[in-house]
Parts: structure tokens; C-alpha cells; sequence
């Protein structure tokens, strides 16, 4: 009972504080995207345009709700909320300080990289139940990619696990607060596998150079070409939802999370995550977008066999020289 | 000139014949699409994510142009051919002044032909900016890096603009070539501005470069991708940066000289691949080349009138004799001329906008078979369309 | 009279497009229910103002941008303007879109889709109608193609004139529109009454749909003449002030092209025009062009003769024809042009050139389409510009230009 009233609020807040720090989010890409296009980005609503996201929610929750008439009904809706949830239920298992953790699972890495990966179900649902050629296009594109880059994922998640010897992720963070951070010895392990780590989810939650799966040139808006007001907003949502959570865990994984001189340990982990959040936006408005098949050949190509390479390796480090 | 093998696809295939088996997937890509430049369709079939056959289908813009003109007096066409290639109105308007003045025998004046060379050139550079910005958006997304070229080739385009505007007092649709000569002379001091833009742009080409052309992405999503082969492009009759990346060393700048191109030397830039990265090369190298060219002739336009013509004070005073003809010039996207047939009234008998648009959009059947939806961005961008000079 | 169908359809479908309540404006069912709790009336002021503030200040704008305004319409959302200040971005999708942006001519192709793309945008929508083309059609209005002003089908919220406005002028328009958003909601937004006199008053060029003040009847040529200049008595000579020899710009022969012509007995070029070759050595001369170097197809230009007219010294029994040009050219240094016509009864086929020339394919469809010349052989001879349904060739001569027989007059 106690683990669950401790769940229940530490569940609560940190879902509370995820949203709150989405909609900073999306104020601080369009800054931030601003700033890199030599231009101002919003400035008008609210004082530096700050209540910019919480205007375009006050009108999303306006909009009709529309269902097409060929549209799946039951798929179709089901996807939007399906989809946040996904996102959000990650956040989870972070540790934001050494107390601050909804739940401390046993085998946190395992639930973060399931839950992850059922992110792309409410994509593949939502294109195919949109009746709608380019969602359709947009969910097998989807697929095919969360699919693959599951594997590298996976590959790259395990090197932590063997190193720090524990699926825990606060356990994780606690050898890592003991010893040393991951990307910084064995570096020759944990810099590659931090990449991998960080490409895979940006794959997973579907940012740029990955985001074919809506490329907004080629297929409209991909997935969320038919979907309207609130459900439109729920996807958007878990987008950002998404890639922050996927910041935290890399930061978790791999920066130290918590661990850091001078200051208490929530503020370490919340300036990694978004060091992490800013370089995949800075990322996101300078590069191009990948065609899928090129996608997935650096997928099979270079990132499953340097993760392979790497579990390997770290075996072998935590044998001879752990 | 070398000659790729030839690859020549089945324009009018018939799908049955492809493979009666296949569910082919026919996707309505346009009129309305964020990346058809436009309002263009093309009807893809679609065996999984492959193009296997293309019907392109215009005239969603069909202004009728050319019946609007046989109404028209002969002055009165000059704004409205402006807005047929909206990206460069300076040489639409020139292409269609320069048909009445061969049918009147004409001559231009010295000044007015460097003055028409010089717009010219600042207007290649401007329609070429706004094609490197709108083709990033194609392969980078209205979300991503692609913006961010767009956005700096945007900036650097109102540069250009604003010369324009203090010469014409018009961001576009200027209407400043009248038959015999130019309207506006330019003013004091605007050769100094143009030196100044020209030194930005010059500096930030090599910025742009680094971000399109040289990008391990942008050349990885665009070489081999809708490879044209040289001699099917002249039969299509493709003109401009598309021939010539495609191997062919033919530019009406150089091979028959109009307004003052026979006083400057032209370097012609050519590119052998065909594909859509030499298409893009071969665009930012003639950047390269306007800007030396502006530089060049900004400081030496020679002194005199601007206009050969007496003032007409009615546009029905300028009558065409008898006759047809055809001129064709040099455009930022290729020859763009006019077939004129005047029946010696104030109005065409019958005006015929040959558009260097129309005819690359005609080379998407042969281009598309065979590539993916993502390649079938690239490569409509790449041709440059623009949608108001083909359907016109 | 050659009517197309679609713009009728268009039309027949554009009166459902409004869910709007009696004040003409969408409110959202949550709204409804608020207001009509009883004891909720103070807390819904709060929540309407608010409602209010996030409608007016998250304009998602969809890019209806057809033509020159489109361009205009993206510098808008460029560096130098940057609409995203005040938080209006664009939405490649109706679906995600809170105002339709009408950028550039409308043509009664692109009609229906406009509306159907319309319809697929969720309430509460506004539109915009962007520059002259979109307002009245500007000088395209009388055409056969294309429709005078898109508030013949569509309901324009805020006009916003000019050919192309500057971006600055879409963001004061999307100022208005904030304006007239706010107004709705608190029910002070009075809609412009239109007063028939101002009507005759203003006399304005494009009638609206409906509109009294234009009658089918009246004829638009007696109009043209009657406030046009007197054309004959003002037509001097244009004075030309040419010193040197004129500049040959195109000299459409050249001594090769000349010399395959003597080979086919003709010696003499005529003045006026292109030489005329016989219908049966159209396709060789040009298989004979092309290996001499003329690889490049530069156009092919159909004219229509009517009967009686022609080229210099035709006579009166001289019948209704076609003469269709055809112009090729060499590639390279001294690049030259090489030109040639054949001649047509009405309605009698042409060989076409699509096999020597893969680029002849849309050219002759084109010729067909606007001008109804058929071309034998062709592998795809359909209408290129206009819809497939369409009935006549809108350039041939005796086709009305400037004409009441749209179907929204």
C-alpha cells in the first residue's frame, strides 16, 4: 500500500512537471529554431511569447473533432491517447534524484526499452486506422524504423547494464556516482554506445534526421494528417514528451544522472536532460532528413554491429579489468 | 559532351502490362502538397514505397494567358507576363519585349541593355536562392534543417528585392521594360548597394554550400536520384541549369548573345552526373558566376539614354506589321521565348509563351519509374517548376 | 456554348459549408454547455476572454498559396517579417489549420479542390483572401479559367489587396482577422451592410454571385468600346530612333536549313512567316534537322486562321485553317534557330512529332487542348490545361475571350 500511495505521488508530480516542461518546450524550440534562423520566433503573446504553447492548447481544445466518415473509429481514437501515454509511462522509472523515482523497478532498463518500444503501436495504429494514404505511408514507415532501431537500442542500453552490473536504473546511477560516468571511462565504450544510445531514440521518438515516418514534405503530416484539435495535440504532446523523456534516460544512462559536485542532485539531472533536449533540437534545424531505405541501412550497416561489438567488449572489460 | 546510357522508361506505360499480379497503390500527389511547388499533380502508382509509373497532370493554375494577350495592346502585356514566372518577373518581362522589338526592328540602347543584363543577372541570383531555400524544405521538412536554408535563402533574396524596389519602386511584377528600352533609370548611388549585397551573398554562398551541397545527407539523398541523360533532354526540349547539368554546354548567354552578353564573357557552368546534386551544383555555381557578372558590369554601365522609342501616350499606338517570329532568351530556368504572330494591328494575332518549365515537368514520366516517393520530392524540386509559366 | 461543368458543382456544395450558429460563428459544444449552465454566467466570462485569447493568438495558417502571392505569402514566414512572432505558423494539412490563406489565382480547375480542402478544415476556420486574383480575379476575372474571387464560393473573412501584397500586408491582415475574432466572440462584430446604391456608386468591375447589378444581358464588348479610347485616330507610328542596323536576335533560318529546303522545292522564304511545308515531309525535314544538329525542340505554336484570314495576301476565299509552327535548335556556340509550318484544314490530323521528339508529347497535347488540332500517332492525346470535361478550344478566334457565359455570373 505504501509503495502504492509513494508511486501514486511521485507518479503524479513528475507528470505534472513532465507536461509543465513540455510546453516550456515547445516555446523553446520555436525560440531556439528562431534564433538559428536569424529571425525572432514568438514574442507577442505573453512576455517573450512565453504563453505561446499555452495559447495553442487553450485553441486545440477549441477545434472540431473531426472523424473521417472511412476512417477506423475505434482505432482512430484510440491512437492519440494510446500515444501519450506511451511516452509519458517512461518517465517512470527515472531517477531525477537519489529519492525523487516514481517507481525504482527491479529491471528498469527492461520496462523503459518495452514501454519505449510501444510507442509505435498508436503510430502504426493512427496510420492505418486514419483511412488516409499518406498516415498509411507514415505508419509502415514507422514501423519498419521503430522496429529496427529497436535492436541498437537494445544493444546500446545493455553496455550500463553490464558495466554497473544491475538492470536497476538507480542502481545505475549509483555506480556511476561511485565510480564513474559512463562516457567517461571506459570511454571507448561508453562515448560509442552513448551515440548509438542517443541516435536509436532520437529514431524511436521520431525526430529529425529520423522522422520520416511524417515528413512533412513528402507525406503531408504523416500520421497526423487526418487527426484534428485535441487528438492532433495529444500526438504533438507525445513527441515532446517523448524526446525529454528520452534525454532524461540518455542522461540517466550514461551523464550520471543525478550525480554532480555543488549542487543537489534534482538540478544536475534536470540541466543534463536538457543539454541533451537543446542538442536534439540543435540537431533537429541542421540537418536534412534520410531517405527510409538509407535510414535503415545505417541501422543494419553500422549500428547493430558496433553494438554487438560493444556488449561484447564491455563483457570482456568487466572480466579482465572491472 | 559524354553520353550516359541511355535509360529510357515508358511514359504511357500500361499498368496492366507492368504485372497484372501487382496491387498497385495509386496515390494523388497534389494539387494542393506542401512540396509541388505549386499547384501540380502527379498520379503515382505505387508498388510498395517504388514509383512505377507517373502521370503528371497540369493546368491548375491555367490563367490563359495567351488568350488574355490577344486582347491586349502590345504595351499592355509587359505586367501581365510578370506574373507567369513569378520567381523571376525581370526576365519574363524581358524575353517578351525583346519579340516586339525584333518585330519592330528596334534598336536598344546601350545603356538599356547593360541596365537589362545587370537585372538580369541580380535576378538569376534571387530565383536561384529562392529554389536552393524551397528544395531544402523538400528534402529537409518544413520542421527541420531544411527551414533553416530556406530561411537564410530567403534573407539574402530581399537583398536583391530591395534593389529592385528602389529602382522600380515594386518588390516584384515590376514592369520596367518597354518596348524599345527601360523605364526607370537607376539612381544615384544604387551601384554602391548592389556592390554591398553582392559582397553578403558572395560571402554566404560558401555557407549555403556547406549546408546543402556538400552535406553527407543532402548529397546522399540527391546523387543518382533522377538521372537525365543529356540527349533525351534536348529532345524535351529542357533548357537552362537542367541541360546543362546533365552534360550539355549550351546557354543563349554565350551561343547567341542578346541584350549586352556579347561585351561579357560568360562562363558557363556544366555538370556531368544528370542527377539532382548536379542540378543543385550546377544552380550554385551560376550564383558564383551572376555575382562576378554583377560586379563586373555595376561599375561600367555606359552613359546615354535609356529608351530609343518616343513615349507612347495610348497603348494602341504601337502597331506590330505583319509577320511571326520567334526569340528566345536566356532565363534563370531556360530559354523562355515567345511565338509571335502579329497581323500589323495594335493587338497579337496569336502570342505563344514557350515556358522552360513546362518542358522539364514534361521529363517526370521518364524520371520517376523506378525511384521512391521521397526521390519523387527531390526530383520535382530539383526541376525548379514553376507552376505559373506552365500552366500559364 | 462551351460551359465547364465543375465550377457548377463547386458552387452546389458551397452553401453547406457553415456550421455556425445564428450569430454566424462556430462555438464549440463545451462552450455551449458552460453558458447555458445557470450560476455559471460570471466563471464563463472569465473562460470565454480566455477561450478568446487562445483562438485569436494560435493562428495556424494553410498555405492555399496557387501562385506569385505564394511567394509573397513565404516571405511572410521568412526571416524578415516572421509571422511566428505572433504565433501564426503554417500547417501542410487542412486538419491542423485555423485559417486558410487564398495566395494567387484561383482557376475553376483548382475551385473544387479549394472547397473540398476547406470543408476538411475543422471549425472554428476563417479564410483569407490574399492579394487581387484571390479578391476579384484581377485582370484574369473574364476569362474562360478562372474565377473571379474565391467569395464566389468560399466565405472570406478578411481581404487583404494588393498584386502580390508584402508580407507586411498579410500580417496586418492577420491583425484584422485577431480583430474581428475577438469582436465575434463578444457578439460586436457587425457585419459591413451592403447598400445597393454604394453599389452603383462604385460600379464595380467584378460582379459579385448574385449580384442585381449585373445582368447576363448586357454585352461586354459594347462596354469595352464604349469607354476604350478611339482607337483608329490615335494610332501613330511608333517613332523609331534606330541608328545602327537592327540586331538580327533570331534569325529563324540558316544556310543549312535553307539548303535542305531547296532540296524539298521551296526556294523562296516567304517574308511573313515560317516556310510552309507540305503535310508529307513534315516528319522528314525534321528527322533531316535533327541529324544536321538540330537536337533541341524549342515549341510548337499552333495558329488559327479563320476563314478569309491568313497571311499576307490571302484572299477572301481563303478557308479556315490552322497553320502550326514547329522550331528547333541547334545546341552550342552560335546556337541557331530552324523554323517551319504546316498547314491544316479544320479538323484534319497532323502527323505527330513525338516520335523524333519525346518533348513534341506535351507540346501537340497542349496545341489540342487550347486549340483543338489533332495530332495522328500521338500515344496520349488528351487535354493538358484544362479539365477533360471541358467543351471547345478556348484560342481558336471565334472563342469568347471576355464573355458572360461563365456560370457564376
Amino acid at each position: 500500500m505504501n509503495d502504492f500511495i509513494h508511486g501514486s505521488l511521485y507518479g503524479g508530480g513528475i507528470i505534472v512537471v513532465l507536461l509543465t516542461v513540455t510546453a516550456m518546450a515547445l516555446w523553446f524550440e520555436r525560440k531556439m529554431a528562431g534564433r538559428m534562423h536569424s529571425r525572432l520566433g514568438p514574442t507577442i503573446v505573453g512576455p517573450f511569447g512565453l504563453l505561446q504553447p499555452v495559447a495553442d492548447v487553450v485553441k486545440l481544445l477549441q477545434k472540431e473533432d473531426i472523424t473521417p466518415e472511412k476512417a477506423d473509429a475505434a482505432l482512430f481514437n484510440l491512437a492519440p491517447p494510446m500515444g501519450a501515454i506511451a511516452a509519458i509511462a517512461v518517465a517512470a522509472v527515472i531517477p531525477f534524484s537519489s529519492s525523487i523515482v516514481a517507481a525504482d523497478l527491479e529491471v528498469g532498463v527492461l520496462y523503459l526499452l518495452a514501454i519505449g518500444a510501444l510507442g509505435v503501436l498508436p503510430v502504426f495504429i493512427a496510420g492505418w486506422g486514419s483511412n488516409n494514404k499518406f498516415a498509411m505511408l507514415g505508419g509502415m514507415r514507422a514501423i519498419a524504423q521503430s522496429v529496427s532501431y529497436e535492436v541498437p537500442l537494445v544493444l546500446a542500453a545493455m553496455v550500463p547494464v553490464i558495466l554497473s552490473g544491475s538492470m536497476k536504473v538507480s542502481d545505475i546511477v549509483a555506480y556511476q556516482a561511485a565510480h564513474h560516468w559512463m562516457v567517461t571511462w571506459p570511454f571507448f565504450l561508453g562515448i560509442p554506445a552513448f551515440a548509438i544510445f542517443m541516435l536509436a531514440m532520437l529514431a524511436e521518438a521520431n525526430r529529425i534526421p529520423f522522422d520520416i515516418p511524417e515528413a512533412e514534405s513528402e507525406l503531408v503530416a504523416g500520421i497526423t494528417t487526418e487527426y484534428t484539435g485535441m487528438k492532433f495535440a495529444l500526438f504533438y504532446v507525445a513527441e515532446y514528451v517523448h524526446t525529454l523523456v528520452a534525454s532524461a534516460v540518455g542522461a540517466a544512462l550514461f551523464l550520471g544522472g543525478w550525480d554532480g559536485p555543488f549542487a543537489p542532485g534534482i538540478w544536475w539531472m534536470v540541466a543534463k536532460t536538457l543539454v541533451l533536449f537543446a542538442f536534439i533540437y540543435w540537431t533537429r534545424y541542421s540537418l536534412l532528413r534520410f531517405r527510409s531505405d538509407q535510414l535503415m541501412a545505417l541501422c543494419w550497416r553500422w549500428l547493430v554491429p558496433t553494438g554487438v561489438v560493444l556488449v561484447a567488449a564491455s563483457a570482456v572489460w568487466v572480466v579482465f579489468a572491472g | 559532351m559524354t553520353q550516359k546510357p541511355s535509360h529510357r522508361v515508358d511514359p504511357h506505360l500500361v499498368i496492366e502490362k507492368y504485372d497484372p499480379e501487382a496491387e498497385l497503390m495509386l496515390m494523388h500527389f497534389g494539387p494542393q502538397h506542401p512540396s509541388t511547388h505549386g499547384v501540380f499533380r502527379m498520379d503515382l502508382f505505387l508498388d510498395g514505397e517504388i514509383i512505377v509509373k507517373a502521370v503528371p497532370h497540369c493546368g491548375y493554375l491555367h490563367r490563359a494567358v495567351e488568350k488574355l494577350c490577344e486582347k491586349l495592346a502590345y504595351v499592355q502585356i509587359t505586367p501581365i507576363v510578370d506574373k507567369n514566372d513569378y520567381v523571376a518577373p525581370m526576365t519574363n518581362e524581358q524575353s517578351l519585349v525583346m519579340i516586339f522589338e525584333a518585330m519592330l526592328k528596334l534598336e536598344v540602347p546601350r545603356r538599356a541593355r547593360w541596365i537589362r543584363t545587370i537585372f538580369a543577372e541580380l535576378q538569376r541570383i534571387a530565383s536561384h536562392l529562392l529554389w536552393l531555400g524551397t528544395f531544402s524544405l523538400d528534402l529537409g521538412g518544413a520542421l527541420g534543417g531544411g527551414t533553416t536554408v530556406f530561411m537564410y535563402c530567403f534573407r539574402e533574396r530581399e537583398l536583391i528585392l530591395d534593389l529592385f524596389e528602389e529602382v522600380t519602386g515594386a518588390r516584384f511584377h515590376y514592369n520596367t521594360h518597354t518596348i524599345g528600352g527601360n523605364r526607370h533609370d537607376l539612381p544615384k548611388g544604387w551601384s554602391q548597394k548592389v556592390l554591398a549585397a553582392m559582397d553578403t551573398i558572395a560571402q554566404r554562398i560558401p555557407e549555403y554550400e556547406a549546408m546543402t551541397t556538400q552535406n553527407r545527407i543532402f548529397q546522399q539523398r540527391t546523387r543518382g536520384v533522377g538521372v537525365l541523360d543529356g540527349e533525351l533532354a534536348l529532345e524535351l526540349g529542357i533548357t537552362g541549369p537542367i541541360l546543362r547539368a546533365s552534360g550539355i554546354d549550351h546557354d543563349l548567354r554565350r551561343d547567341a548573345p542578346f541584350h549586352a552578353y556579347d561585351e561579357v564573357k560568360v562562363n558557363v557552368k556544366t555538370a556531368e552526373g544528370g542527377d539532382c546534386l548536379a542540378r543543385a551544383e550546377v544552380r550554385v555555381e551560376e550564383m558564383k558566376e551572376s555575382v562576378r557578372l554583377v560586379r563586373e558590369m555595376v561599375g561600367a554601365v555606359p552613359e546615354g539614354p535609356i529608351n530609343s522609342g518616343k513615349p507612347v501616350k495610348l497603348p494602341v499606338q504601337t502597331k506590330i506589321p505583319v509577320g511571326q517570329t520567334y526569340v528566345g532568351i536566356e532565363t534563370p530556368r531556360g530559354e523562355l521565348g515567345g511565338w509571335l504572330v502579329a497581323d500589323g494591328t495594335q493587338f497579337p494575332y496569336r502570342l505563344k509563351i514557350r515556358p522552360p518549365s513546362l518542358h522539364a515537368v514534361s521529363a517526370l514520366p521518364y524520371l520517376l519509374p523506378g525511384q521512391t516517393v521521397s526521390d519523387a520530392i527531390a526530383i520535382l524540386g530539383s526541376l525548379d517548376p514553376i507552376m505559373g509559366e506552365v500552366d500559364r | 456554348m462551351a460551359v465547364n461543368e465543375e465550377p457548377k458543382a463547386a458552387l452546389a456544395t458551397a452553401s453547406r459549408t457553415h456550421t455556425s450558429d445564428d450569430a454566424g460563428h462556430f462555438q464549440h459544444p463545451l462552450y455551449q454547455v458552460t453558458l447555458q449552465t445557470p450560476g455559471l454566467s460570471v466563471g464563463t466570462a472569465v473562460f470565454d476572454d480566455l477561450m478568446t485569447w487562445g483562438l485569436k493568438n494560435a493562428l495556424w495558417m494553410f498555405p492555399m498559396a496557387t501562385s506569385c502571392c505564394g511567394i509573397e505569402f513565404m516571405a511572410g514566414a521568412a526571416s524578415r517579417v516572421d509571422m511566428d512572432r505572433m504565433g501564426v505558423i503554417i500547417r501542410a494539412t487542412p486538419r491542423h489549420a485555423d485559417v486558410m490563406v487564398v495566395a494567387g489565382t484561383i482557376t475553376t480547375k483548382m475551385a473544387p479542390r479549394v472547397l473540398k480542402l476547406w470543408e476538411q478544415m475543422p471549425e472554428p476556420k476563417w479564410c483569407i483572401a490574399m492579394g487581387s486574383c484571390a479578391i476579384s480575379g484581377d485582370f484574369y476575372r473574364n476569362l474562360y479559367s478562372v474565377v473571379p474571387g474565391i467569395d464566389t464560393f468560399l466565405p472570406v473573412d478578411v481581404y487583404v489587396p494588393g498584386c502580390p501584397p508584402n508580407p507586411e500586408a498579410l500580417m496586418a491582415g492577420m491583425i484584422k482577422l485577431q480583430e474581428k475574432i475577438s469582436l465575434q466572440r463578444t457578439g460586436k462584430f457587425v457585419t459591413p451592410e451592403v447598400k445597393p446604391e454604394l453599389l452603383k456608386i462604385t460600379n464595380p468591375s467584378v460582379p459579385r454571385l448574385n449580384d442585381p447589378a449585373r445582368r447576363p444581358e448586357q454585352n461586354h464588348e459594347q462596354e469595352l468600346s464604349a469607354d476604350s479610347p478611339t482607337v483608329d485616330e490615335a494610332t501613330a507610328p511608333l517613332e523609331v530612333a534606330a541608328e545602327g542596323p537592327a540586331p538580327e536576335l533570331s534569325p529563324l533560318t540558316s544556310p543549312d536549313f535553307e539548303g535542305l529546303l531547296k532540296e524539298l522545292g521551296i526556294a523562296e522564304l516567304p517574308k511573313d512567316g515560317p516556310p510552309i511545308i507540305p503535310l508529307e515531309q513534315h516528319l522528314a525535314l525534321a528527322r533531316k534537322l535533327k541529324s544536321l544538329g538540330y537536337r533541341q525542340l524549342v515549341t510548337i505554336a499552333a495558329t488559327h486562321w479563320l476563314a478569309g484570314k491568313g497571311r499576307k495576301g490571302a484572299d477572301e476565299a481563303e478557308p479556315e485553317h490552322f497553320e502550326i509552327a514547329y522550331a528547333l535548335r541547334t545546341v552550342g556556340m552560335g546556337s541557331r534557330v530552324a523554323a517551319w509550318a504546316v498547314r491544316v484544314k479544320a479538323g484534319q490530323p497532323v502527323l505527330t512529332l513525338s516520335g523524333i521528339f519525346a518533348g513534341a508529347d506535351w507540346q501537340e497535347r497542349e496545341q489540342y487542348d487550347l486549340l483543338g488540332v489533332t495530332f495522328a500517332g500521338h500515344p496520349d492525346l488528351r487535354r493538358l490545361m484544362l479539365t477533360e470535361n471541358y467543351v471547345g478550344h478556348p484560342l481558336r478566334r471565334e472563342f469568347p475571350a471576355d464573355a458572360h457565359w461563365a456560370p457564376w455570373r
